[in-house]
């Protein structure tokens, strides 16, 4: 019985293909920590140490900085921090992440529909014709061009096209998430289960009903998900692309390091973590609740 | 107007699949009204054949055609329309779970409608489509479900709710393929039955494909026997004898009885050994 079994874990199919790309793993962290320049420092650690301190030094609000801790005046000082230039740079954060969600799952979805082979074949099952490539081909091409552009560069070439306001964020945002949903919303229309399309195609039904019949009510969910789980990158992007110049809260951070006030930029960038956070609970609750109704 | 309406006729129908023929050289013709069962083994091509008959599937060689119009002869149009009046009855539950009895059942007719209209019949059907869905449910027993989320119908009832859905779509030929395969044996009988009916009373030219031989042999008055996608025999049920279903199943003439088959006998054969 035992040798039996030795037998057949000796004769069970193997791959080296793991301990193949374990081992080229190894070779690439050992070349890139002795070639990457890891090693060769002109700081050495004494002098590291006292950077950090003084960094450390300079967090500690500057009005305060000669008193003793005291929660109450740092929480005066918060106040008037937001009062100053909180409150609207995370208004605009927000306004800017949600106008970006709204108008690139639109367009996202919308080139979902001829970007989704099943869609472009017209619901038949061999999903190789011609047709299907004239259609879905340039719709795919679109997407990927979305979305290879990052959302830093495109707000870049629309802020000297736009010029400085707002709409420039949300118009990088918007298209690189259409970019960004419409190949994961082609994905989903894909895969769904094709029987309920193919016996309405059967019928007569033209795509455009078969889309509307079959395809949204069985994807929406899961397009929803998409879209919040978007969003949720929206407000981290639309922060960090205010240090283009818009009044954001990426642009406080940006303004206060200029000025090497170090209190103030920790400050907006703990904002604009609680704002992250708050915009992930907000997105994961709408999600369960999703998940729980479809 | 012709008189003929609802007639199917294959004219030496060959489906290739890469070479593999799935169909070959099938001729038949159903007549307005007629009603016969489609029986063989699984894979036997009983389903390709119901596929050529909504042109799902072009055939490789040879010709279907409705009412004496062939599939390859009609414009995008009209095939649309053809379809449109050929109910289909899909093997796995074709349905979509998370809408509505009344949608699904809706959703059978969007041939016949545009886009927009289609779209008001889904969204916001008229009193006149709701009472119409009401009696088709109805008629297939289960009428108080109309407003019910498909997936919370039993399997039986879902079955029903796609054949209301194949009736609303008010057709000249239904066809189905293994529509009792996802419901226990009672129910099996009760809706072979029941389409039987439907089809007798409004006088529909029916096509069905069954595994089971005994419903096939007590519902339908002609037997159509498919094996290896060549056609063995098609006649009148009382005409087709013993040993001819014998060989259509694989069995040497005086084997058990397998009852309703659903796997190769041979298979079953090596597993008693």
């Amino acid at each position: 019985m035992k040798d039996h079994l030795i037998q057949l874990y000796r004769a069970r199919p193997k791959t080296n293909f793991v301990r193949l790309s374990l081992l080229v793993m190894a070779l690439l962290i050992s070349y890139t920590w002795i070639g990457g320049g890891f090693l060769s420092s002109n700081n050495s650690i004494i002098q590291r140490t006292e950077n950090l301190e003084r960094f450390v030094g300079e967090l500690k609000p500057y009005e305060l900085r000669g008193e003793s801790f005291n929660i109450y005046s740092y929480l005066s000082w918060a106040k008037t921090m937001m009062a100053e230039k909180g409150w609207q740079a995370a208004e605009t954060t927000l306004a800017i992440s949600v106008a970006a969600i709204v108008l690139g799952g639109i367009l996202g979805n919308l080139l979902a529909i001829p970007a989704s082979r099943n869609f472009a074949s017209n619901f038949n099952r061999d999903h190789l014709n011609l047709s299907a490539l004239l259609l879905a081909g340039p719709a795919r091409l679109l997407l990927i061009f979305l979305r290879t552009i990052p959302e830093y560069v495109w707000a870049f070439l629309l802020l000297s096209l736009i010029g400085p306001n707002a709409w420039p964020l949300v118009l990088a945002l918007a298209l690189h998430n259409a970019g960004i949903i419409g190949k994961l919303s082609a994905e989903v229309i894909e895969n769904l289960p094709d029987q309920p399309q193919v016996s309405l195609h059967s019928t007569g039904a033209s795509r455009l009903q078969i889309m509307l019949t079959a395809v949204l009510p069985a994807a929406l969910a899961r397009l929803l998900l998409f879209f919040f789980y978007r969003w949720e990158t929206c407000v981290r992007e639309a922060t960090i692309l205010g240090m283009l110049g818009i009044v954001s809260l990426g642009f406080w951070i940006q303004d206060a390091r200029a000025r090497n006030f170090y209190d103030e930029m920790i400050f907006f960038i703990l904002l604009g973590a609680l704002i992250v956070v708050i915009g992930d609970v907000i997105s994961t609750l709408v999600r369960t609740h999703i998940r729980r109704i479809f | 107007m012709n008189a003929a309406r609802g007639s199917l006729c294959l004219k030496n129908v060959t489906v290739a699949y890469q070479g593999i023929e799935a169909l070959a050289e099938v001729s038949l013709t159903l007549k307005p009204g007629e009603a016969a069962a489609l029986i063989g083994l699984s894979g036997s091509g009983k389903t390709t054949l119901l596929n050529t008959c909504n042109a799902l599937i072009q055939p490789t060689n040879g010709a279907v055609s409705i009412d004496g119009k062939k599939f390859s002869e009609m414009s995008s149009q009209e095939l649309r329309y053809a379809r449109s009046r050929i109910g289909f009855i899909h093997q796995s539950l074709s349905l979509v779970p998370n809408l509505r009895v009344i949608q699904n059942v809706v959703s059978g007719r969007l041939g016949q409608r545009s886009f927009l209209g289609g779209a008001r019949d889904l969204l916001f059907p008229s009193t006149n489509v709701v009472e119409k869905v009401y009696e088709v449910l109805d008629s297939v027993g289960i009428a108080e479900k109309i407003y019910e989320r498909t997936d919370r119908l039993s399997g039986g009832q879902q079955q029903r709710v796609a054949i209301a859905r194949a009736l609303f779509q008010d057709p000249l030929i239904l066809l189905a393929d293994e529509p009792i395969s996802s419901v226990d044996p009672v129910r099996a009988k009760a809706t072979i039955s029941l389409i039987r009916e439907i089809c007798k009373k409004k006088g529909l030219t029916l096509c069905v494909s069954l595994h089971n031989l005994d419903l096939a042999k007590t519902f339908f008055p002609r037997l159509i026997g498919l094996q290896d996608g060549r056609l063995i025999f098609d006649k009148a049920t009382e005409t087709v004898g013993a040993n001819e279903i014998n060989k259509l199943f694989n069995l040497p003439d005086g084997c058990i009885d397998f009852g309703p088959l659903t796997s190769k006998p041979s298979m079953l054969g090596k597993s008693l050994e």
